[in-house]
């Protein structure tokens, strides 16, 4: 199961925040916090594709 | 009554109910009489076996009609001055000729087509020089005819047309294709032959497999992830999506690998298992309107739960952009094939045809493997060689680019990880404050768009490493605001370890690595 934590980074321009998704292997993924909000707006299960079955 | 057959006919009276045997009118000796003359007389006109090897006179008449030639004669005595010849002769016979076959003689002498006369319409005749009152102008002709096992002209009917053989002494007609297709063989057309369109690359990326720079076994659970390269994957239940060779050059045309999409043994939830790919609207836009066979080889695992061995086969098209198949399904989403086919434990080729929606920008593919039960230690299904090809064959799998060095490169355009070798540099940069450097990694490839996330194994795979000496940060993230599609600007963090001076290399380590994300 990941995990979200959210960092405040210093970056060139600023403080920024950032999602670090931490999955189940131990791997790490890192954006954008904005971008991360955005992507959780469309998760699969909000897919007009339906499964077999369906 | 003595016949008059066959220089004329006879004419007979029938006898009325009324009329007896001594009927003065129709004599009943008389009526018999006639009858036999007549009967003699077509009889001696007929011959014997008139029918020859047919079953009948008028089959033997008719064969004649169709396969054997008649020479027609058409004759005209001059009034003197006509250069015209047309029309009906003496015998009521119209002036009919095949052109070019005629024969022209005047008073039995062969005329010299072109210089004594010509013919062209086949009903005139132009003379060069006028006939003299008395002059027999005779013109004779061929008629058109049939050759036997010949194939007639009426097999085609228009420009293009191909006649192509539909088994041993037969064939048929097939109509010319469109603008720019290819006559490609297909065995299961009626003349073995049909029209596919332009063979171009394969627009299916990483369609063999080849390329998993994410790893080449990808676990997953209840998750939706990139697995081999421009592969979307998800599951429901515990499973892993990884390469193996394929192991069949029989059933295979020598592709060597495949994914192999697996719900791990024991387990028992039954949500499809997903394998897609969706295109990005610029590749995408070429197939609007157009028919396409989509294909793929697959085979079931010994222990494959989905009922009846099913594997769902579907194809999407969409009129947004460069959206996420399964995240978000499309804008204007349309199904143009949906399937479900049914696996063995061998290696097939499936192919299906659909028809694209004129106005798609988006097209993606989704297969669905719906497990059953308890999973068994094969439960899986392996799949390879995809292809998407115009028109309605599915012509030989080929991959989209020539070279496995062109196949990278295509699927760097959305993903580019650099994974450790023994201290491999990934870029240099300065410090920006005493918390922080900016570093510069440039990609192989161009990428679709600036990279959105990245992603590493433990920070403690990366190193920086300055005049004063290095270490590991405490993050590593994206610069929002210095970020292209050439390369990635990327803000490495550790309190009180930088110089606003100083110039900082940095490195994966300890078999570390980072990617860079730009998929759809």
């Amino acid at each position: 199961m990941d995990t979200v934590t959210f960092i405040d980074v210093e970056t060139m321009a600023g403080t920024e925040t950032h999602a670090i998704i931490t999955h189940a292997d131990g791997s790490f993924t890192s954006m954008l916090k904005a971008t991360y909000d955005a992507q959780q707006a469309t998760l699969p299960s909000n897919s007009s594709i339906p499964q077999a079955g369906e | 009554m003595t016949t008059s057959y066959p220089g004329s006919l006879d004419s007979f009276t029938n006898p009325a109910s009324t009329d007896t045997l001594s009927s003065s009118t129709v004599p009943h000796a008389a009526q018999h009489d006639n009858a036999n003359d007549a009967i003699a007389a077509i009889e001696t006109t007929l011959g014997t076996n008139p029918q020859g090897s047919y079953s009948t006179v008028a089959a033997r008449l008719s064969a004649l009609g169709t396969s054997g030639v008649t020479f027609s004669q058409w004759r005209f005595t001059s009034s003197g001055g006509e250069t015209s010849l047309s029309g009906s002769d003496a015998f009521s016979t119209t002036l009919a000729y095949t052109a070019g076959a005629e024969m022209v003689f005047v008073n039995g002498v062969l005329l010299e087509r072109g210089v004594d006369y010509t013919a062209s319409n086949g009903t005139s005749v132009s003379l060069t020089n006028a006939l003299v009152a008395g002059d027999i102008a005779t013109v004779a002709s061929p008629s058109s005819f049939s050759v036997a096992n010949a194939i007639p002209l009426s097999t085609v009917t228009a420009k293009g047309d191909t006649i192509v053989a539909t088994g041993s002494g037969s064939v048929t007609n097939l109509a010319v294709g469109a603008d720019g297709s290819t006559l490609v063989a297909n065995s299961s057309a009626g003349g073995g032959l049909s029209w596919a369109g332009q063979p171009y690359a394969n627009p299916v990326l990483n369609s063999a497999m080849d390329i998993w720079q994410r790893g080449t076994s990808i676990s997953v659970t209840s998750a939706s992830v990139y697995g081999p390269d421009r592969y979307y994957v998800s599951s429901g239940a515990a499973a892993t999506y990884s390469r193996q060779a394929t192991g069949d050059t029989t059933n295979l045309p020598n592709i060597q690998y495949c994914t192999r999409v697996q719900r791990n043994s024991g387990q028992t939830g039954t949500n499809a298992l997903r394998f897609s790919q969706a295109f990005e609207s610029v590749n995408a836009i070429s197939f609007a309107g157009k028919t396409v066979t989509f294909s793929f080889y697959a085979r079931a695992g010994s222990n494959y739960s989905a009922s009846s061995n099913a594997l769902a086969v579907n194809m999407y098209a969409g009129t947004g952009t460069d959206q996420n198949l399964i995240a978000t399904g499309y804008t204007g989403q349309t199904n143009p094939i949906s399937q479900t086919t049914t696996l063995t434990t061998t290696w097939q080729r499936f192919a299906y045809t659909g028809i694209i929606s004129s106005s798609a920008t988006e097209i993606g593919f989704v297969f669905d493997f719906t497990p059953t039960g308890t999973a068994g230690t094969n439960d899986y299904y392996d799949i390879t060689g995809i292809q998407i090809d115009l028109g309605s064959v599915a012509l030989p799998y080929r991959r989209n680019a020539s070279t496995l060095q062109g196949e990278l490169a295509a699927c760097q355009r959305y993903y580019y990880r650099i994974t450790n070798a023994n201290q491999t540099p990934l870029g240099t940069g300065f410090g920006f404050s005493t918390g922080g450097f900016f570093a510069v990694i440039p990609y192989p490839v161009t990428m679709r768009v600036a990279a959105t996330a990245i992603d590493y194994n433990a920070l403690s795979s990366i190193q920086w490493q300055g005049n004063a000496g290095g270490n590991t940060p405490s993050s590593v993230v994206l610069d929002s605001n210095v970020n292209s599609i050439y390369s990635a600007g990327i803000d490495v963090n550790k309190s009180s370890s930088f110089s606003t001076t100083g110039v900082y290399s940095l490195l994966l380590i300890s078999g570390g690595y980072l990617g860079f994300s730009a998929e759809l």
